[in-house]
């Protein structure tokens, strides 16, 4: 792990969630502390990207910095952070590549290829979940890791994406057959 | 491969609500009893199953390196302590909030009157006094200024921005620091003014910046007439910032008018600060 953890993490979000709306940095940096590795999970597993993953995961704690003084608490903040960085993911999507645009074309009706942009061929080798779920297109990943790992319900990842909750369905169907090929090879 | 109840094709339409215990009773039935049936059904079960337990239980990722540095860069901005009065900044009426601004704005503008007044008069006896500037001088473009904004009897040394311009005319530097101050411009003209204003515009900006945006993205929850008074007040404020800047820009030595905008800018500060943190119910 290259993070240093000189600001010693508190048991409790409560405290240093208030101190960092009121512009406390150092608490806002246990908070980092505390949730980065998660926010960056998420960021790095719905880009397919450890790089993007990096990248965007800074920017959900930029956005959190901004965002943190109107957190009302009523929710817990790991579950109001997580909402906000599938947020800042889905936005960096749409603004993306038009290779993305183009497969988010196909979202809703399954019709999804393999990205195999930049990648090395899947025949090469046998994949393990990690890999797999990396190469999976776009849309189909995007599903996946929200409702299969991160335990988002098809409604609550309709609203967010932008779909309907069958187009959610059928993405996540998608998903797990092609992961399924995949860790068959 | 078909049997008397499913399809394998009607399998794989119903896999996921299966996995996800959404099928009613009757239908649940059917689709276990194509699973009995069906090896290749039953199969592909598994092996969602499986990949779905797998998904679950994989562990976080770790970023390559420390990016917190980038994150901190990014937020970074002079951060000016402020008593910590959570309870107050709630109990925070407009009213007060107009008071308090009202206040400033007329202690900010007698003191800037009796300041500016007191040493524009001394120091440039002979000249013509704001208020009666000619409109033309007054109209003059920027090309045009004198650059040397000191004392008479240093002004033989001072450098000219525009060498069109005659250097001994106190009234043309007197009407372009005028002009350039007022409008907010603090420029060539003001060389020598520069190390007061842009100092506490440095100090202040990011962190002006940064609840300006907060507060701006808050407005749409915040009750109509708090969102007036708090923009009646910062307009307020930033008039007295104004004036504190165009005085100090006659007077730049003065460190009264210095700290005059600096208290003004803690104020606005202050003020913008209490705005973020106003719930949105206000």
């Amino acid at each position: 792990m290259a993070a240093s953890n000189a600001v010693p993490i508190a048991m409790d979000d409560t405290t240093d969630v208030a101190l960092a709306a009121a512009g406390d940095r150092q608490a806002f940096e246990r908070l980092y502390r505390a949730h980065a590795n998660r926010v960056y999970s998420l960021c790095a597993r719905m880009a397919g990207s450890r790089v993007k993953g990096e990248e965007l995961t800074q920017d959900v704690f930029v956005r959190t910095w901004e965002k943190l003084p109107q957190f009302r608490g009523e929710s817990a903040f790991s579950t109001w952070l997580h909402r906000l960085a599938v947020n800042v993911v889905l936005n960096a999507r749409k603004t993306d590549s038009k290779r993305d645009s183009r497969t988010d074309d196909n979202e809703e009706d399954g019709a999804e290829r393999w990205d195999e942009t930049a990648r090395a061929p899947m025949h090469v080798e046998r994949m393990d979940l990690k890999q797999a779920i990396d190469r999976l297109p776009a849309g189909a990943r995007k599903v996946f890791v929200l409702h299969d790992i991160e335990g988002y319900k098809h409604e609550e990842i309709a609203a967010m994406c932008g779909i309907t909750s069958g187009g959610s369905k059928a993405q996540l169907h998608r998903a797990r057959l092609l992961l399924r090929e995949a860790l068959e090879r | 491969m078909t049997n008397s109840i499913m399809t394998c094709e009607a399998f794989d339409a119903e896999l996921s609500d299966y996995i996800e215990g959404m099928l009613d009773g009757q239908a649940r039935a059917r689709v276990d009893q194509h699973l009995r049936e069906c090896v290749r059904c039953a199969s592909l079960l598994r092996d969602v199953e499986r990949i779905q337990t797998e998904a679950a239980a994989l562990p976080d990722l770790v970023p390559s390196r420390d990016l917190w540095a980038g994150i901190e860069a990014r937020i970074a901005a002079p951060v000016i302590p402020l008593v910590a009065r959570p309870e107050k900044q709630r109990g925070v009426s407009p009213a007060w909030m107009g008071v308090a601004a009202a206040a400033l704005i007329v202690a900010t503008a007698g003191v800037t009157y009796t300041l500016t007044a007191r040493s524009f008069d001394s120091r440039n006896s002979g000249a013509v006094a704001q208020g009666a500037l000619s409109p033309a001088l007054l109209a003059l473009p920027p090309s045009t200024v004198v650059a040397s904004t000191e004392p008479p009897g240093r002004g033989a040394s001072s450098p000219a921005v525009d060498s069109g311009a005659p250097p001994q005319d106190t009234r043309v530097s007197a009407s372009a620091r005028f002009r350039s101050t007022t409008s907010g411009r603090v420029t060539a003209v003001s060389r020598n003014l520069q190390p007061e204003v842009p100092r506490s515009e440095a100090l202040y900006g990011k962190e002006i910046a940064m609840l300006q945006a907060i507060v701006s993205q808050k407005k749409t929850r915040l009750d109509s007439s708090t969102v007036a008074v708090i923009e009646r007040n910062l307009q307020i404020i930033d008039a007295a910032i104004e004036q504190s800047k165009a005085a100090l820009a006659k007077d730049p030595a003065s460190i009264l008018l210095s700290e005059q905008l600096s208290h003004a800018l803690d104020k606005k500060v202050e003020l913008l600060r209490t705005a973020a943190m106003l719930p949105a119910s206000t």
